[in-house]
């Protein structure tokens, strides 16, 4: 090979071996090149509708907040405060066991209400 | 058409273009990055002296492209996908500064790859007879190697000017430094190959 004589013919032939040995990559090196660049361009798909969404998040957040801030806030100027409830009650009665055993007992019930109203007209 | 209907009207308008031209961009990028990877593939190889590390380079290089640089200029892209690449590089010889001071320190030293063939065993595309062929794979071994011995900086400006064909602007947005540090260092490593090359290339 000539020597070269000064720096751009040095360079000229050091591009010309680079080229070559580009020229020279095998099948599967290509392969997985294309394959990189494949994915290279599917990350931008896959980047695209999150930096979108991403860029309206903090003011969707926001507005959010202070639409749930107003909502709770009108509620409790306009309805006030809420009246007690006999809720103990209601829920003992519920879950009393006379209830449910005179619910079982309708028959026995009915029988009682009209010998009542036999004996109410007897006497009566 | 009321006011609200009109911007309405006005932003839908603008919708339609933004999205054929991402799609466009896209092609330029695709375009761009096809037309790159083979020469950015054998210079981070020349680099690292391992293809495997060298294909995760450009991989790395060509995402973080498109992830953070699509939008940018298309005259732009060159320049910021070899210093993306040039970086990626940067990081691996830190890594692998790293991992030799472990070996080192449990008793293994640093392994040298002697047996690695720049060249692939491919046919050749132009036709050359095998003699040919390893005349020109012993001098690519040759520049390899001598480019390899150069200082950081100077293998940098000296691969970046000479196989990548960026002008010295260029080469200067690559390496994140001045022009004048650009020149500095091509005219060093020119300097430096010609004198390790010399007795080669005869």
């Amino acid at each position: 090979m000539k020597k070269p004589n000064h720096d751009e013919e040095l360079a000229r032939q050091a591009k010309e071996l680079f080229d070559d040995s580009v020229e020279r990559l095998d099948a599967a090196t290509l392969s997985r090149l294309n394959r990189s660049r494949q994915e290279a361009l599917a990350e931008i798909e896959r980047t695209r509708p999150i930096g979108q969404w991403a860029r309206w998040m903090p003011a969707t957040g926001v507005a959010a907040a202070a639409v749930v801030a107003v909502v709770v806030w009108q509620g409790v100027a306009t309805e006030g405060p809420l009246p007690p409830t006999d809720s103990a009650t209601d829920f003992e009665i519920l879950i009393g066991e006379d209830s449910l055993e005179m619910l079982e007992d309708l028959e026995f019930y009915g029988w009682i209400d009209s010998s009542d109203l036999e004996t109410n007209g007897n006497v009566g | 058409m009321s006011a609200r209907a009109g911007v309405f009207a006005v932003s839908c308008s603008r919708e339609q273009p933004k999205g054929a031209m991402t799609l466009q961009r896209e092609r330029q990028l695709n375009q761009f990055l096809a037309g790159v990877e083979r020469r950015a593939l054998r210079f981070a190889e020349i680099a690292v002296r391992d293809r495997d590390d060298a294909l995760d380079l450009v991989q790395d290089a060509m995402i973080k492209l498109a992830r953070n640089y699509a939008e940018q200029p298309e005259d732009e892209w060159t320049p910021l996908f070899y210093r993306i690449l040039q970086n990626g590089i940067r990081d691996w010889y830190r890594r692998q500064m790293v991992r030799n001071r472990v070996m080192v320190w449990f008793g293994r030293g640093a392994q040298e790859d002697n047996d690695y063939d720049p060249v692939a065993m491919a046919p050749d595309p132009a036709g050359r007879s095998p003699d040919e062929l390893a005349q020109t794979g012993e001098a690519m071994q040759e520049l390899e190697s001598a480019v390899g011995r150069l200082p950081t900086r100077q293998r940098e400006a000296f691969m970046l000017r000479t196989f990548e064909g960026l002008d010295v602007a260029g080469t200067a947005v690559a390496m994140g430094c001045s022009q004048g540090s650009v020149k500095t260092h091509y005219s060093r490593a020119v300097h430096t190959l010609r004198d390790a090359l010399g007795e080669h290339w005869q």
